[in-house]
């Protein structure tokens, strides 16, 4: 037999609170750290953070330590130095990050359609900007906040050990944060605009594998078919990997710039289309 | 509280409209929508909650007109409790009641006693640590409630809120509605098909289907028009011309086997009697149908013909 409260007292004061955008992004942190796989990517991107590092470390040794002078002719070959050094920074596992998006991104949406709960957030004071806003900000910003400590710990401690001449360029942050950013948007804007087409997590995780896999088959396709390479544009896997390359100047990039714009364009724009289309209000059976 | 003129609703995909021209106005109270599957009733509380644009018409929810850019921060001052179990099943009680009240506009903190508060109000005590999951169908209708009365709205629409609940069940959500509207003041819209739940709880109602408005009006009012509903046994079946000077006494609702339903002119039923004897007929049985809501609702659905 339930026990009930003799009366409900008023309501604090509306209006105080946060943005919806961010309440929404809020709980969907704490449903992440409820899901529990943490530990499994925390380790694993430790473990590469760890060896990006320790590089660092073992080229400063071979600049300074007279008993590693013989090896360093040979040092040289593994360490270059140079752009494409920078900009393996920024390269983390590239599947196992998308692994990782597209475990948590698929079920960002298709979680509240399963529950049946984005009626309900839109019967509240949340548009449906808001929601869009809130979901592709969490997917970008899980990308985001995992590629951090990539650039900025080998740089500072680049930094620390050698100066100003140390084996990460001192600008090197300036250029491999809008690459992050770029990268990370794109690959919030995939994760949300395939969760939104399912209707489970299971199918959302599905989904999201399926369009990377799938659009970098069609365009190893279109490549093969035609010879032209500006078609691997279309591989949101490349598309990340290449803007670091970019924006560090790579001699070779995996794609130009002209390309990674025009693929970043389409993809972004595709998926936050069909996300927003997906999770109108009209879309809400109530 | 709530007002609409020729309120039309359209779908973009659909060729007729969902609601088709309604004119309304509801006071401050206890409002029963009654209906059947696709009358437009959830169409309506999308269109009241401003999630819908009027093709067609106007009208003002809590003085706010529908389709203002204002009607966002509206839904502030409603809470909704939705048909479906539309639940977050990994959160806690707790957690979701406190989410719904920051999404509402309270702090955070402030959200998080609150949804404490209401929980207890609606007799969640301890079990609201736990996954809903985990919880009854009662208790999942508690959650419901919860989650629309937490930022203390001025107006809630609660969609079939017994669903799945058994007598005890559903006289203790009743029992919750009532106090609502009589401690908290709110003003309440009960979508059912359960006329009693509707008989027993509302002070007004509204019978709606196809998109239209069947009937509407006030509980006192129904129950006036249900105190002259009578049904008349004769000794002798009528002749057709007997029958067809029943209209005299007021509608025939229905006519088998020499028993016939009428809803009278006056409620005093001894002028039957004198009907009976000025026409030749013997009058043996004068039974009050008062106690038939559900009739009314078909009769608006589905008229009969007077006489039939």
């Amino acid at each position: 037999m339930p026990i009930y409260a003799p009366t409900l007292p008023p309501a604090p004061d509306l209006h105080q609170g946060h943005p919806p955008a961010l309440v929404l992004m809020r709980f969907d942190l704490a449903r992440l750290w409820r899901q529990k796989i943490g530990r499994f990517f925390g380790f694993a991107f430790l473990m590469i953070l760890l060896w990006k590092v320790a590089r660092i470390y073992v080229d400063h040794l071979l600049q300074t330590n007279p008993a590693f002078k013989p090896m360093q002719d040979f040092a040289k070959t593994i360490l270059t130095q140079g752009a494409a050094f920078q900009a393996d920074l920024l390269n983390p596992a590239s599947y196992l990050l998308w692994f990782l998006v597209a475990l948590v991104g698929g079920g960002l949406v298709a979680r509240d359609t399963l529950y049946r709960v984005r009626p309900l957030m839109y019967a509240h004071p949340v548009a449906p900007k808001d929601y869009l806003l809130a979901k592709l900000g969490f997917a970008s910003l899980l990308p985001f906040a995992i590629l951090l400590p990539f650039a900025l710990l080998p740089w500072l401690m680049s930094l620390v050990l050698a100066g100003l001449h140390g084996p990460v360029w001192v600008t090197a942050p300036l250029r491999l944060l809008p690459a992050m950013a770029i990268s990370s948007v794109l690959m919030g804007s995939l994760a949300v605009g395939a969760s939104s087409m399912a209707s489970t997590p299971r199918a959302g995780i599905g989904w999201v594998l399926g369009l990377v896999l799938g659009t970098g088959a069609l365009s190893a396709m279109l490549r093969g078919l035609t010879g032209i390479q500006a078609f691997d544009a279309l591989n949101p896997v490349e598309l990340a990997e290449a803007w670091p390359q970019l924006f560090v100047g790579v001699d070779r990039p995996l794609v130009a710039w002209l390309p990674a714009i025009l693929g970043t364009a389409f993809h972004t724009g595709l998926w936050t289309f069909v996300a927003a289309r997906r999770t109108r209000p009209s879309e809400a059976v109530i | 509280m709530i007002a609409f003129e020729n309120l039309e609703v359209r779908y973009a995909s659909a060729r007729e409209p969902a609601l088709k021209g309604l004119t309304l106005s509801l006071e401050p109270g206890i409002v029963g929508l009654l209906g059947p599957n696709g009358a437009g009733k959830s169409t309506l509380l999308k269109a009241l909650l401003g999630l819908l644009t009027p093709s067609r018409g106007s009208g003002t929810v809590l003085g706010v007109a529908l389709g203002a850019p204002e009607a966002a921060k509206l839904r502030a001052r409603i809470g909704y409790m939705p048909e479906y179990d539309a639940l977050i099943e990994d959160a806690s009680a707790y957690e979701q009641v406190a989410f719904w009240g920051e999404l509402s506009g309270l702090a955070p903190e402030s959200a998080r006693d609150r949804a404490h508060e209401v929980l207890y109000f609606v007799g969640l005590d301890e079990a609201r640590y736990r996954p809903v999951s985990g919880y009854s169908t009662g208790m999942r209708q508690r959650v419901k409630l919860a989650q629309a009365l937490v930022h203390s709205p001025e107006l809630i629409f609660l969609d079939e809120p017994t669903n799945g609940l058994d007598p005890d069940g559903r006289r203790r959500m009743l029992d919750l509605v009532l106090r609502v509207h009589a401690e908290l003041g709110t003003g309440v819209i009960l979508a059912s098909h359960l006329l009693g739940d509707v008989e027993r709880v509302a002070d007004q109602l509204v019978i709606l289907d196809l998109g239209q408005i069947k009937a509407a009006g006030s509980m006192a009012g129904l129950r006036k028009i249900l105190a002259r509903r009578v049904e008349l046994r004769f000794l002798d079946p009528l002749d057709a011309a007997q029958e067809a000077a029943l209209t005299e006494l007021g509608v025939v609702l229905e006519a088998r086997n020499g028993l016939y339903d009428l809803e009278l002119k006056e409620a005093d039923p001894a002028g039957a009697f004198r009907w009976a004897e000025g026409r030749g007929a013997t009058l043996v049985q004068v039974t009050p149908r008062h106690d038939r809501l559900d009739e009314v609702l078909l009769r608006a659905l589905h008229p009969v013909v007077q006489g039939s």
